[in-house]
């Protein structure tokens, strides 16, 4: 499996404007958890593993409420949370490392 | 610091190669100086204590889980199981839920791992658990501030 930073990006975006669900988030991170502990998951840019990694565990379990029906996080938590773990990341296409491998398996998030 | 004969263990060069085996000692010495850095000393015939073993557990194991899951520290349990919590994400409700954490535990004789969420009050106390259930449901098990079970969803 191979993550890269912009797509996690994304998904905090989507949860944010609502075009992806937070159940359906979670359900992506835990793809993503499951897979490290089974199997190699790629990241990149690979230097920023260590903020994509936190992300993920962020995304993981975004869904939990406090009551039925009532979520934990607000919208301002979790836009706090993508900009605290994501916010200064300079992404630069040109600059990203190359793989040497292909890729087992890319995380998606179909909706 | 000190470096200490270990019992059983000949280190002694013979003729033909004293050169290498000077060089083996030193390494030798190396390596036994960080083990008892790692690991106190014990006389040979102690029975290690369940304290000590956990705290070598902690301390095998924890490079493969700390980075990823212990952030927010770890703990070795009596049933030879060691619990990684991740750093609480804050829930800034203005209400008595500080944020929630991801647990992570190993069980060191067996291998398997096992993970849930907890929600955290202002006090510290666990007031909801949302543990990974095998058929890929979740479910909240909340708890009052004294630790009572309360009902889930």
């Amino acid at each position: 499996m191979h993550v890269d930073i912009e797509t996690v990006r994304r998904v905090f975006e989507g949860v944010l404007s609502g075009a992806i669900s937070r159940e359906q988030a979670d359900r992506w991170a835990y793809a993503v958890v499951r897979q490290e502990e089974t199997d190699v998951v790629t990241y990149s840019p690979a230097r920023e593993r260590e903020r994509i990694w936190a992300s993920v565990m962020y995304l993981y379990g975004v869904d939990t409420m406090k009551a039925p029906g009532e979520y934990l996080h607000s919208d301002n938590d979790i836009s706090e949370a993508m900009n605290a773990k994501l916010g200064e990341v300079a992404y630069n296409k040109a600059a990203m490392p190359l793989l040497v491998s292909a890729p087992v398996a890319v995380a998606t998030l179909s909706l | 610091m000190t470096v200490d004969f270990i019992s059983g263990v000949d280190v002694a060069p013979s003729l033909d190669d004293r050169v290498d085996a000077a060089t083996e000692r030193t390494a030798f010495a190396a390596v036994v100086v960080q083990i008892k850095q790692a690991f106190p000393p014990a006389f040979p015939s102690q029975r290690v204590s369940r304290e000590r073993l956990h705290q070598i557990d902690r301390v095998f194991f924890g490079p493969f889980f700390r980075e990823k899951y212990g952030m927010g520290g770890d703990r070795a349990l009596e049933n030879d199981r060691i619990r990684y919590y991740g750093l609480i994400e804050p829930a800034n409700d203005g209400g008595e839920l500080a944020g929630r954490r991801y647990v992570h535990e190993f069980d060191t004789m067996t291998g398997c791992t096992r993970g849930w969420h907890e929600t955290v009050d202002r006090a510290g106390n666990v007031r909801q658990v949302r543990p990974e259930r095998n058929d890929g449901t979740t479910r909240h098990y909340q708890f009052d501030s004294n630790g009572r079970y309360r009902g889930g969803w």
